[in-house]
């Protein structure tokens, strides 16, 4: 991964860090702050219930009140204080005083607890009301004495917010105990806000019963997820509150305060001390009377308002942290770029360095540590220049000096036996002229092989200093190999015990080269593999790619060649044959180079050697100019 | 002359006299003029009460189940029972003008009973059966066999005191005197009867005086006696039956449970203050007045015992209903399973779904115990009480046949209730008849007269009322 990039991923981590963390603190404190606005809304339409609650209570008292101060009630308390009154007058006098009143329930009860008419219930005339005949006392829960209280009705029990009052004429009490109904009629003349919606349990059953939670429209449907909740209050007998999940998605669900309704619980058995706390009602709604849960009042609010707001707010900051991210991103690609250039130029001066171009330069942008760096690189590469100057003239004069030194002992060679030859003739001429003939004629013959070596060797010199420069064309590696092979056909025919394996691959690209150089430096190749096999064996050519570049390579099976072998085999004149001049692998090398490729050589003693040469497909930049 | 106009005025006030129209309302709207089948006890009594003004039957029965002649003037039958003659009025006309003869007779009565055979004689008509009859003279009583004839339009023509002048199906029906009457002619002119309106509405009418007479119910006759009104309030003889009665796909199969229930309720505070003290509390089928074993029936509630016989018997809950026709009946019912509740038996009073017990009211429609009894098994769909085939209604039997109808509780009798007409002070000499008609033995229509000036203006001749 280049330096532009880590740059950059670190540049945009950092930014999407910093934008991730500053979004979760934003999100976590809105979050916060939006659910203690919700709690506090919850709560305040609790209360809001709470009071609506009691309000309704103080509504039954006053209806009750109303009835009790009545014109008829007062004229039916008058005559139950006569002796001989017929109490089935008035059984169906409670219904038609409730409905004056608009009261759901209404039981004229007479002294001793026995109902004397009853509207909700028209044929219960004649049987006890726990009400009055409890030994409890009437309750305390409403205000001004309205308390809950399960009414038994024909099609079944229900609840009811009740109150008692007495219609006193004369010695005998008339109690008069009316109420509404605590059902989805009385929950839909509740001030509802929007948002938000009140369910009532009628806690009539010793067990969780379904039918028993109503909302504005009857038995509520679907509300077993409540059912906990209202568990929870029945065993507590406190407030609750709990969070309902109607479906996987978070907006349906419903915060829901279970308020529980508590009512007296009333002993239908002992009477008398009922009568006692009625005739002190104010005394007796002080005296405690113990308390059951009547119904639980579950006021929902919907969080679907909080969950949109927060997923607005969420979506916001989402798009404002993608925007953020992407101008970073954009500006970290800007600053990587302006940061990177430098070291970019830098490296690619490096690479072009590397692989020779030693003219390569940075341009000094700035002043700072990369400037001073792409100075110190330009620096170094003049040092390098200077220093391959140097040492080319130190290799130069080293050359001259090999050269000279080859040159002498080439020449020296030959030289002894011509100065030998030469003192032979003068001295046959001077000594022993009549063997001056015969002597002559060896010594010129002598002469004239060594006049001859000498022509060789010069000429070996001068055609390795004559190397041409490669007139590059399209080549076909394939094409070369072969050419080279039909040269040494009738040769390694000869030799009949080489054999020749050729694996060339079939699709080969076409290289920028020379086609002439490339057969010469195969040609010495192939010939040196012929020689590393004086006893047969196996000469392998192959060809392939290897990436954007050409491979060839020439395999013996011969007795192989020593690490330091190895390492000195392209040294100009190092040869490991007899009569060698060792400067045929420096003529390959040479010509390799000159292609912007690479030889290599791999070698195993006793079992053979492995050249490989590697030639671009196209030459490298700063060869094209020279070419 | 002031004197003499006074005098005149004040003996139109007291003395009986012909003229006027005597204007009734009742509930039923019947589209027919004839006793319909399967009728409530108000469809029933109306029927009755109308057609017995337009036709009489061979004999009649008094309220101590006494045969009286009516058309027919004597009778006798063999031992067996299954041989009958009845000597014939004479004289005796159909409104149309022809004659109530034997032959006459004789075929309106074979057409009402095709398993009789009735042949006619000069004066006499002859009954025969192969079964015994011994309660033939109870049953040629009943309403069904009044001896009408029907003209072209349907219309029944009898020998009544009243023809039908016009006849409005379910409005409006009204009878003009008839002058040929074999009890003489009525005092006043006509009748005018509404039909299809509701006890309110003819309290309310009466108390305006936009009519004379109605029928009201026992408990504000009874209520409205107790207190004291205008209007001239009387009650039958408990002619009624209100029951309970087990439909036959009825969840209470148990015996014990319908035990129980006969033993929960408390009839008392019911009668007392629903009913404002009319009817009696039963147990039996037959109200006391006509078998004199009433008491033998304990109609006290009992609910320990309920509550024992309950114990162990399956106990499902009971749907109750009523006929919602009648105002009583709805509160009456919720007071019975009030009382089922106390002993923890669950009744639930509902008029919609199959119902296993019913709020019925039934009619007694004779004096005569047996034939009652037979008519209130028919109406509850009890099985007919079995009498002996040779004798009559020896009291033993009638016991024995009331005691069967009663087992295994398939039906609890809660009231014997009698039946409640109300006139206003215009109407004098009215005397309801004790069984709930108004043309039976000793109590007619026809001697009512009216006491207002119209009548008075008309009346040419004033006979007593003895003279007709």
């Amino acid at each position: 991964m280049s330096f532009r990039k880590k740059l950059l991923l670190l540049f945009a981590a950092t930014v999407l860090l910093c934008v991730v963390v500053i979004s979760a603190s934003v999100y976590s404190t809105i979050q916060r702050s939006f659910e203690q606005a919700y709690q506090e809304r919850a709560n305040a339409v609790a209360a809001q219930f709470r009071s609506e609650f009691q309000r309704r209570g103080s509504d039954v008292v006053r209806k009750v009140e109303s009835v009790a101060a009545g014109e008829t009630v007062q004229r039916i308390a008058l005559d139950l204080n006569r002796s001989a009154t017929d109490s089935g007058e008035y059984v169906s006098a409670a219904r038609t005083l409730a409905g004056q009143q608009q009261l759901d329930f209404l039981e004229l009860v007479d002294s001793r607890g026995t109902i004397l008419s009853s509207a909700q219930w028209q044929a219960k005339f004649g049987y006890p009301e726990a009400a009055v005949t409890s030994a409890t006392t009437p309750p305390s829960a409403g205000p001004a004495g309205a308390f809950l209280k399960r009414e038994e009705l024909p099609d079944g029990p229900t609840l009811g917010l009740f109150a008692v009052r007495v219609a006193r004429v004369g010695e005998q009490p008339l109690y008069l105990i009316g109420g509404e109904r605590l059902d989805q009629g009385f929950l839909s003349t509740l001030d509802i806000p929007a948002g938000t919606r009140v369910l009532l349990y009628q806690n009539l059953d010793t067990k969780w019963n379904p039918k028993s939670l109503l909302d504005l429209n009857g038995p509520a449907a679907g509300v077993d997820k409540i059912a906990s909740l209202v568990a929870r209050v029945r065993d507590t007998q406190q407030e609750s509150q709990s969070v309902i999940h109607w479906t996987s998605d978070s907006a349906d669900d419903e915060v829901f305060h279970a308020i529980p309704l508590t009512g007296p619980v009333f002993n239908a058995t002992n009477q008398s001390a009922a009568n006692q706390s009625l005739l002190n009602q104010s005394t007796a709604n002080q005296g405690g009377a113990s308390q059951q849960l009547m119904g639980v009042l579950l006021v929902g609010s919907s969080r679907r308002p909080l969950i949109e707001l927060q997923r607005q707010v969420v979506s916001t900051a989402m798009l404002v942290g993608g925007a953020g991210i992407l101008v970073a991103v954009l500006a970290s690609l800007w600053f990587a770029a302006r940061v990177t250039r430098p070291v970019v130029s830098l490296a690619e001066a490096a690479r072009r360095v590397a692989a020779g171009d030693l003219g390569a330069k940075v341009e000094v942008e700035s002043s700072d540590e990369l400037g001073e760096l792409a100075a110190s690189f330009n620096r170094m590469t003049e040092d390098l220049v200077q220093q391959k100057d140097r040492t080319l003239q130190a290799e130069r004069v080293a050359a001259w000096r090999e050269l000279a030194r080859r040159l002498a002992h080439e020449l020296k060679n030959p030289l002894f036996p011509l100065q030998v030859t030469v003192e032979n003739l003068m001295r046959a001429k001077l000594k022993s002229p009549e063997m001056f003939e015969e002597v002559f004629h060896e010594g010129t013959a002598t002469l004239l092989a060594e006049i001859d070596n000498l022509k060789t060797i010069i000429g070996r010199f001068s055609e390795f200093s004559r190397m041409p420069q490669p007139q590059r064309r399209p080549t076909q590696v394939n094409d070369v190999v072969r050419s080279v092979l039909r040269v040494f056909h009738a040769q390694l025919q000869e030799k009949n015990r080489i054999a020749v394996r050729t694996e060339l691959a079939d699709v080969l690209p076409e290289i920028s080269a020379d086609p002439d150089l490339l057969h010469r430096a195969l040609q010495n190749l192939v010939l040196n593999a012929i020689d590393a096999m004086p006893q047969g064996g196996e000469l392998t050519i192959r060809t392939g790619t290897l990436g954007d570049r050409v491979e060839i390579s020439v395999s013996d099976t011969g007795s192989g060649l020593t690490q330091e072998e190895c390492a000195r085999l392209f040294t100009p004149y190092y040869t490991t044959k007899p009569h060698g001049t060792g400067l045929g692998l420096a003529i390959v090398q040479s010509v390799v180079s000159d292609h912007g490729g690479k030889i290599s050589v791999e070698s195993t003693e006793e079992k053979g050697t492995t050249f490989r040469i590697e030639l671009p497909c196209e030459p490298p930049p700063w060869q094209t100019g020279q070419n | 002359m002031t004197l003499m106009i006074a005098l005149t005025n004040a003996t139109a006030e007291t003395r009986p006299h012909y003229g006027g129209t005597l204007r009734v309302m009742l509930q039923s709207a019947p589209d027919t003029l004839a006793l319909p089948e399967n009728a409530t006890p108000a469809e029933y009594w109306d029927a009755v009460r109308t057609l017995s003004l337009v036709g009489d039957t061979l004999l009649k029965l008094d309220a101590q189940s006494r045969p009286q002649p009516a058309l027919a003037v004597a009778w006798q039958n063999d031992a067996s029972a299954r041989h009958w003659q009845f000597t014939l009025r004479r004289g005796v006309k159909f409104h149309d003008g022809s004659a109530a003869s034997a032959a006459a007779i004789a075929q309106i009565l074979g057409a009402i009973h095709s398993n009789w055979n009735v042949r006619a004689s000069a004066d006499s008509v002859a009954i025969e059966s192969e079964t015994p009859m011994p309660s033939l003279l109870a049953e040629l009583a009943l309403p069904r066999n009044l001896l009408l004839k029907r003209n072209g339009n349907g219309l029944p023509i009898g020998t009544g005191p009243f023809l039908v002048a016009e006849w409005q199906p379910g409005k409006l029906l009204k009878l003009a005197a008839y002058e040929e009457s074999w009890a003489g002619r009525p005092f006043v002119d006509a009748v005018e009867i509404e039909f299809g309106k509701s006890l309110r509405d003819q309290a309310i009418a009466l108390e305006l005086d936009k009519t004379d007479l109605i029928e009201a119910a026992p408990q504000v006759a009874s209520g409205s006696r107790r207190h004291g009104t205008s209007s001239s309030l009387s009650l039958s003889l408990p002619v009624e039956l209100m029951a309970l009665v087990f439909s036959a796909n009825s969840k209470a199969r148990d015996p014990r449970l319908r035990e129980a229930l006969a033993l929960a309720i408390d009839r008392k505070p019911i009668q007392s203050v629903l009913l404002k003290g009319a009817g009696e509390p039963a147990a039996g089928i037959l109200p006391n007045w006509m078998t004199g074993y009433g008491a033998v029936f304990s109609a006290q509630p009992n609910p320990q015992r309920a509550q024992t016989v309950l114990a162990g018997s399956p106990q499902p809950a009971l749907k109750l209903s009523y006929d919602p026709r009648d105002p009583q009946a709805q509160v009456i019912a919720e007071r019975i399973a009030l009382n089922a509740r106390e002993v923890g038996i669950t009744v639930q009073v509902s008029l919609s779904g199959a119902e296993d017990i019913r709020l019925m009211r039934v009619v007694l429609p004779s004096p005569d115990p047996a034939t009652s009894l037979t008519e209130a098994a028919r109406q509850l769909g009890l099985p007919q009480p079995g009498f002996p085939a040779t004798r009559g209604n020896a009291l033993d039997d009638l016991y024995q046949a009331e005691r069967g109808s009663l087992h295994g509780f398939a039906v609890i009798p809660l009231f014997h209730l009698p039946v409640a007409n109300a006139a206003n002070a215009r109407v004098r000499d009215w005397q309801p008849g004790r069984l709930g008609e108004w043309n039976e033995a000793g109590f007619s229509l026809a001697d009512l007269w009216l006491a207002d000036r119209l009548a008075d203006s008309r009346g040419g001749s004033r006979p007593e009322a003895g003279s007709r």
